[in-house]
């Protein structure tokens, strides 16, 4: 039973970093209709950004103090995210603004094919470290309930932390915001949010950043427990089924959906792999995601797609 | 509500050879030589309601299509025309009521069951496949009839190849007689409107129909547009035998073509008969009729 | 001027309703054959045959399978490398374990094997369209990923987890000379061409494209969405299977896993959307492009590079090759969204025309 809580309590935290990842596709498609295949690459080029100006700027400026040179880099960062956003949108959103869904998908993918190169073209491709002062130990908890007590990562404990900490602070901005307002507003309906004066084109560049953002943070916890390399784009594709859990268009739905595929995974590598050869996890959250799919098209949370002639 | 002794006069003909209807001869349509034989009922259409959520879109609607008759379906906008038709065709299912068609009842139809059974339609917003030139859209209403399995066409041998001439034949048939001839090989998407209607309604008679559901067929027309639709209607009409049930916003082609008029109301009935029968009708003329043409 | 119509009526529906009605157009397709079986042999090095042309023919083929799926049928499939994958290890374990198995049987048995396991993946999208419906085929290629890794009765029990396959022949010639491989996938890729193009002008083919277009008015002119469908998903696996089949055969030889992965899903994929969704012709172009593409950026980048007077590493190549092909890609959805089929015929329509603008 113990072992049981630990796999699910280890499940609960990947999944949060994955709703993490899972959150950045939903953002931009709700506010756009655009699924954004490169947010893996986003999440790969803004923690290789984190990763190597963190250790430039102690070369630059000298400073010692860590803290201070990984606040810089979150800072660099984030700006090179927004620049990486308002070129986006420039040169590749705006021209294809009219076209079908699938064109966009290619689009998106074409754009993380170009970060990949980009960003282990600027930043390097060796394997880097981001070190943000996250503590490594374990500790154990409940050891009067279960003989031995529960395993809890502290590590994965503060990156949930974070995460909840994220998403809170997107729900305030959305919903107490002006700017948060034209965004759904945008999400809603285009045309409509046009004709009273909101300004798609830089709707568009928020959404994007905030995405960018949401890229670094994960980038930011996940280089922090695996290390910083070019596998942190898988991480993109395991967030897809994530996505069409919950939903498309729905945040709570990318949250839940990321909870559930990570306590699925743990729980079916741990219990059912030994009997299937093992490694099951590349392929359990994509199975999971078609079974729902085929009772609920849309997703736990998403709306009803509804087709008129 | 109204028609009751055109009805009862047609019933009691019935047992007969079926009377004989001629056509008002006013308009800029001209009349057709002889009269016409209008036959038993062949679609019949009882109680049926439909709402979406909390919006009734049909409330409790009855009524009859004969053999061979052209029925139009008029009413102001939002009155659930078209729901009515996608009733009959299958794409929407009413909560209640029955569908008849050549003596068989349906609680709701099934598309391509229907269109196996020999319902056709055309849509108000064309619904063609656009990447298709005009033949291949035409063409598209014969795949019902053709036999040759996936293996067989791969290799484009004899029975398949033949098939496929024949089927041409046909279809090109159906396209001198939409004189639409000079467009077969163009994408329809770039064809204009007035002709992809055309396209839209050649794609439904390769079907062989034997009931054509036209949903708006002159929407969006000018005069002479609008004077060939008619004739192509009251063509296929008398020389395919072809039923025709159409919607139609245009009151001067109601009147001249057809034979008897439904008239629906916020998804209720409120005229059913004869087009002089329905002019006159007061409830008609208060929902609806404020011009004449 | 260049009106090549000019003086060819046609008599007959069956003379108008063939492949190439243009009377031009049929004998330079049946040169261009005529060269590719002939001319090339004899004037192509071992090099351009084994490396260049050999993989070319083969994706081809894949890509001829995949515009079927994605382009006529509209149905999104990011799972083409899992069925590329089941072809193959189908027509390795029908060759190695059955004694005297022919070799095209072989092939043919993948695709077969292909076609079911692309029919059961095709179930969703009966359910599902668009994004979704690509998510449920990745399901597909991660399933098939994990099979052909783990489940070791499909490599044969092999210790190292990699198959290799020798001594091919066709009708008591072997196939082991750059030669050989050459004209062997040709022979493939003229046939099935050939049928791909009878299956989408024929009824089946309005059907997919029906489908694609407006799959609700579909159903109400008689075409059964289910059937279109999943013969589209079925004869899009087959083509795609003997193609993975041949990769490994005949290209590769010996291989992983790893061959039919992700990645090459996308660039089946990238190679359908540059050549032009719902052509034929598509497809080689597109095919053409992508194998072409990182050969010409080998041989010119580093001349590039120290013109500017910068050392690019291999390293460096292979990142810079990444940045272009996603840059390529993204400047060919917003130029020409239908791609080079399109573009190729835009051309001839300016021959028609030429010297007048329009």
């Amino acid at each position: 039973m113990g072992f049981f809580l630990e796999t699910l309590l280890g499940g609960l935290m990947a999944g949060m970093l994955y709703s993490l990842v899972a959150l950045g596709f939903v953002l931009i498609y709700k506010a756009s209709g655009v699924f954004n295949f490169a947010q893996g690459a986003m999440v790969l080029f803004a923690a290789l950004a984190m990763a190597r100006f963190a250790e430039w700027i102690p070369q630059w400026i000298g400073i010692d103090n860590r803290i201070i040179a990984n606040l810089l880099a979150f800072l660099i960062a984030g700006a090179i995210m927004f620049v990486v956003a308002w070129l986006i949108e420039r040169l590749v959103l705006r021209h294809l603004v009219n076209q079908e869904g699938a064109t966009l998908l290619m689009a998106t993918l074409g754009i993380s094919y170009f970060l990949d190169g980009a960003g282990q073209s600027i930043f390097g491709s060796a394997s880097y470290k981001i070190d943000i002062g996250m503590p490594k130990d374990p500790v154990m908890v409940l050891q009067d309930v279960f003989p031995g007590g529960l395993l809890i990562n502290k590590e994965d404990l503060y990156a949930a932390l974070i995460a909840a900490l994220l998403v809170a602070s997107l729900s305030l901005f959305f919903q107490k915001t002006s700017t948060g307002r034209a965004l759904r507003a945008v999400a809603d309906d285009h045309q409509a949010a046009q004709s009273i004066g909101i300004p798609l084109n830089r709707i568009w560049v928020i959404v994007w950043c905030v995405a960018g953002l949401t890229a670094l943070v994960a980038g930011m916890i996940w280089g922090s427990k695996l290390g910083v390399q070019f596998s942190l784009t898988t991480v993109a594709l395991r967030a897809l089924p994530v996505v069409i859990l919950g939903g498309l268009t729905s945040v709570p739905g990318a949250i839940l959906g990321g909870l559930i595929i990570g306590v699925g995974e743990k729980l079916s590598e741990v219990f059912l792999g030994p009997y299937v050869g093992g490694g099951i996890e590349i392929w359990f959250a994509y199975v999971l995601a078609l079974i729902v799919l085929m009772v609920r098209p849309q997703g736990l949370f998403g709306e009803k797609i509804i087709d008129r002639v | 509500m109204s028609g009751s002794t055109i009805e009862s006069a047609m019933a009691a003909g019935k047992a007969g050879a079926g009377p004989e209807a001629t056509r008002p001869a006013t308009g800029p349509v001209a009349p057709l030589p002889g009269g016409k034989l209008i036959g038993d009922v062949i679609l019949d259409v009882k109680n049926i309601s439909l709402s979406f959520g909390g919006v009734k879109a049909l409330t409790d609607i009855s009524f009859d299509v004969r053999e061979r008759e052209i029925r139009a379906i008029i009413g102001p906008n939002g009155a659930g025309k078209s729901s009515m038709l996608n009733c009959i065709n299958g794409v929407y299912t009413p909560q209640q009521g029955r569908i008849s068609f050549k003596g068989q009842t349906f609680s709701h139809m099934n598309s391509r069951q229907v269109a196996s059974m020999g319902i056709a339609r055309t849509f108000q917003n064309l619904a063609l496949f656009k990447g298709m030139s005009v033949i291949d859209n035409i063409m598209t209403g014969r795949n019902m009839r053709i036999k040759s399995n996936l293996f067989l066409q791969a290799l484009r041998i004899g029975p398949a190849e033949r098939e496929e001439t024949a089927h041409r034949e046909f279809v090109e048939k159906i396209i001198d007689f939409l004189e639409i001839q000079a467009f077969r090989k163009t994408a329809v998407g770039k064809l204009p409107y007035g002709l992809q209607k055309r396209v839209d309604l050649g794609r439904a008679l390769a079907m062989e129909p034997q009931v054509l559901l036209l949903d708006e067929p002159m929407a969006g027309m000018n005069l002479e547009e609008k004077q060939d639709m008619s004739r192509f209607v009251l063509d296929i009409n008398d020389e395919f035998g072809t039923t025709v049930v159409l919607i139609e916003h245009d009151m001067g082609v109601v009147m001249d073509i057809s034979d008897r008029v439904v008239v629906l109301d916020y998804g209720k009935k409120i005229g059913d008969g004869t087009p002089d029968e329905v002019r006159n009708n007061p409830d008609v003329i208060s929902a609806y009729l404020g011009t004449s043409h | 001027m260049f009106y090549r119509e000019n003086g060819q009526f046609k008599t007959s529906y069956r003379a108008d309703q063939q492949i190439f009605p243009i009377t031009q157009d049929r004998w330079a397709v049946l040169a261009l054959i005529g060269f590719a079986a002939i001319g090339v042999p004899l004037l192509a090095d071992d090099y351009l045959k084994s490396a260049i042309l050999v993989p070319f023919l083969i994706l081809s083929l894949a890509a001829l399978g995949v515009n079927i799926l994605v382009g006529y049928c509209g149905q999104i499939s990011l799972g083409s490398g899992g069925f590329m994958a089941v072809g193959a290890y189908a027509a390795y374990n029908t060759f190695v374990r059955i004694d005297g198995m022919p070799l095209i049987v072989a092939l043919l048995s993948g695709g077969f094997f292909a076609t079911l396991v692309g029919i059961v993946f095709g179930v969703p999208s009966l359910r599902v369209k668009g994004l979704y419906l690509a998510v449920a085929t990745l399901a597909a290629q991660f399933f098939c990923d994990w099979a052909f890794l783990r489940v070791s009765w499909f490599t044969n029990n092999s210790s190292s987890g990699s198959v290799a396959v020798s001594n091919l022949s066709f009708l008591g010639w072997g196939i082991n000379t750059p030669t050989s491989k050459y004209l062997f996938c040709l022979g493939f890729l003229v046939v099935f061409a050939l049928m791909a193009k009878n299956l989408v002008r024929g009824a089946i083919g309005r059907e997919w494209m029906a489908i694609r277009d407006m799959d609700v008015a579909a159903a109400v002119i008689g075409i059964r969405p289910m059937y279109a469908k999943l013969t589209a998903f079925a004869v899009s696996s087959f083509i795609v299977g003997v193609a993975g089949g041949l990769w490994g055969f005949v290209y590769l030889g010996s291989w992983e896993p790893a061959a039919f992965s992700v990645d090459r899903s996308f660039q089946l994929l990238f190679m359908v959307i540059i050549g032009g969704l719902g052509s034929i012709m598509g497809s080689f172009f597109g095919a053409g492009f992508i194998v072409v593409l990182p050969i010409v950026l080998n041989r010119f980048l580093p001349a590039l590079g120290s013109l500017v007077g910068v050392d690019i590493s291999t390293a460096g190549i292979s990142h810079a090759e990444t940045m272009i092909f996603g840059a390529l890609i993204v400047w060919f959805l917003i130029v020409e969204p239908h791609g080079l089929a399109r573009l190729w015929s835009i051309g001839k329509q300016k021959m028609r025309l030429w010297p007048f603008p329009h």
